[in-house]
């Protein structure tokens, strides 16, 4: 073996030497004096510069997002067009949010009434008139996990000027909150879906179910945990964006944290996300029933969703609460098997950030410069987020999805089939199956009556179903314009499983005589 | 074992923790000294945080250890402060205890 190789049998002590963990001294490098307290992805900072150091991050990923129209870096006075919703999960990153908020928009005003020049109490007034933190309680959902509602109202009641928004989790289920919402009357009747089959077809629901046993009977039906994992997460969003809109909110804060983001956003693209990547770390939404944007801004009532700790670090998170002495209620986990997309992402990540802090934030750095390919279409009927256009067309090409071919006497209308209005991710969400079978009983949610292939849909899809197609589009696409994924430049393409015998004839002329 | 022997410690648990410690945030910890290894038995072992870790583990801990511990060290994802000061400036497992240092572990892993 020659040197430049190294012979590990020979040489088993020259093993490298570990890198520091930071470039410099052990001095801060914002003031140079003070020997520093924590390490951020290699730069060494004092407890003292470090509190200015978050609560700059936190301002500068916030503020210039805070006025309709983006300020840039000109220093321009906030004016928000409605309230301030922070979605509140008791978990660190959120904790952290909620103090940020609280020092940075409630505290400092309060302390600068008496003063005057800039200080005075016209140029120190409120940016947002009011700020609510909502808490989403998910413990309905499965059977022995505690309901935090009062822990959480107590760590929310720490801050003066921060009003308590409790939300269940069943509520997505519950036509009475859609209806208190958004303010319009729910449907007569509910919609359920048929999960064994990738078409998911719609029928009309009979059943008088609760939210709840309605919530375990959509749970229960899907097909693998990772699908449970962001249903619930898609069940939050959606909870959170339609309170936001309901209290009149412009902005709806999250607190995801920089190793979050990188988390959410790999776990987005495995679980065919891609398409609205820039979603996860910003979103302008608008309610699928408000007037259309061509209308004025303050009727628009949009909500835009800010990730304002995004250039913050879990550990920086860390050692805020620790410093600041703020106590995390804790978030709890979906108590589904450890072995779910979101799940090994995360171990991934954290475990890349001990060793390679850098590495995560670069994760997010690039996500950040990719754009979707391709127009998107209406919006996904169960995620609200935008869709592609052809994705069942895309899915149904690239992989067989079924081994029977399909009847064209059969043709699925949008009307009977949810399918042509989900996104990619949600469809497969709903339909993939995991090569082990079904999900394991171990959620335990209760198992009422009969299996039966027909699950409840969320309130807000039964709505947006049932509702007139000129409601449905704030984008001004026409709702149809998803199902018609074959239709381009005036031709109908059709997919059709051709019988043996109609290949033959294709490829006959490039066949080789059998007896050659 | 005398007093000499021993070294006495503030440790401290934050992030949720605590939960698998006795649902305690604050210990005092009498930490005894590390066997000698065998080649150089005269020669005493000083007790570093790779020492305490395993110590705490064998002694303070109540559950589920590998939310703790993983490869030896503490698991990714929580943060050491040695006297308030990131244990990445101190040598992190390396770092050599002393009489009434405040040892921090807390954990980042409760979520967004």
């Amino acid at each position: 073996m020659s040197e430049s190789c190294g012979n590990p049998n020979v040489e088993s002590e020259a093993v490298m030497p570990r890198k520091a963990k930071f470039d410099k001294g052990k001095t801060c490098v914002k003031c140079k004096e003070n020997p520093g307290n924590l390490v951020i992805r290699h730069a060494v900072y004092c407890k003292d510069c470090f509190g200015p150091l978050i609560s700059s991050r936190f301002r500068h990923a916030l503020e210039p997002h805070i006025n309709a129209t983006p300020s840039g870096p000109r220093r321009v006075a906030l004016k928000p067009t409605g309230d301030l919703l922070v979605g509140f999960s008791g978990g660190l990153g959120s904790t952290v949010l909620l103090d940020l908020v609280h020092h940075s928009y409630l505290l400092k005003v309060v302390a600068n009434v008496s003063k005057g020049g800039k200080a005075h109490p016209r140029n120190n007034e409120r940016v947002w008139k009011n700020v609510r933190a909502c808490y989403v309680e998910i413990a309905d959902a499965f059977p022995g996990m505690k309901d935090r509602i009062e822990d959480v109202r107590a760590a929310v009641g720490r801050y003066d000027g921060v009003e308590f928004v409790p939300v269940r989790i069943q509520d997505a289920f519950d036509p009475t909150w859609w209806e208190k919402v958004s303010g319009k009357p729910a449907p007569p009747l509910g919609l359920d879906i048929d999960l064994s089959d990738e078409d998911v077809r719609i029928s009309s629901s009979n059943s008088d179910s609760t939210p709840i046993s309605a919530l375990h009977s959509y749970l229960r039906k899907l097909p693998t945990p990772t699908a449970v994992h962001s249903t619930i997460s898609t069940l939050i969003r959606i909870l959170l964006l339609y309170t936001a809109h309901a209290t009149t909110s412009s902005h709806l804060v999250q607190g995801t944290s920089l190793t979050s983001l990188s988390i959410n956003l790999i776990s987005s693209i495995s679980q065919g996300g891609g398409f609205v990547v820039p979603q996860v770390t910003q979103e302008e939404w608008f309610p699928r029933t408000s007037p259309a944007p061509t209308e004025s801004a303050t009727a628009r009532r949009s909500v835009r969703v800010i990730r304002p700790l995004r250039d913050i670090g879990m550990k920086e998170c860390a050692a805020w609460a620790w410093w600041n002495q703020l106590p995390i209620a804790g978030k709890q986990k979906v108590p589904v098997s450890r072995q779910t997309i979101d799940d090994l992402t995360k171990d991934f990540i954290v475990g890349l950030e001990k060793d390679f802090p850098s590495t995560v934030s670069t994760i997010a750095k690039t996500v950040a410069k990719l754009a979707p390919k391709g127009d998107a279409g209406d919006r996904c009927v169960m995620c609200e987020l935008p869709t592609q256009r052809s994705a069942q067309e895309w899915k149904a090409r690239i992989a067989i999805r079924s081994f029977t071919a399909p009847d064209p006497s059969t043709t699925l209308s949008p009307a009977t089939s949810l399918s042509p209005l989900l996104c990619y991710s949600c469809h497969t969400t709903l339909t993939s199956r995991s090569s082990r079978g079904a999900i394991p009983a171990q959620t335990g949610m209760p198992v009422a009556g009969p299996p039966s292939p027909l699950v409840p849909l969320p309130a807000w899809t039964v709505a947006h179903l049932a509702a007139p197609a000129d409601t449905l589009e704030p984008h001004g696409c026409s709702p149809s314009d998803s199902t018609r994924e074959g239709e381009q430049h005036g031709e109908v393409w059709e997919a059709k499983k051709l019988s043996v015998d109609d290949l033959r004839t294709l490829v006959g002329d490039f066949m080789l005589d059998d007896d050659s | 074992m005398t007093d000499s022997q021993v070294l006495n410690l503030k440790v401290e648990f934050g992030g949720g923790l605590e939960l698998l410690f006795d649902k305690k945030r604050s210990h005092r910890v009498a930490l005894p000294s590390p066997p000698s290894s065998p080649p150089d038995a005269a020669k005493k072992t000083p007790a570093d945080i790779n020492f305490l870790i395993h110590w705490l583990k064998d002694n303070l801990l109540r559950e589920r250890a590998e939310l703790f511990i993983e490869n030896g060290t503490v698991r990714p994802g929580i943060l050491v402060l040695v006297n308030d000061t990131d244990w990445e400036l101190e040598g992190e497992g390396e770092y050599v205890l002393q009489e009434g240092d405040e040892i921090v572990f807390i954990s980042t892993l409760h979520g967004g």
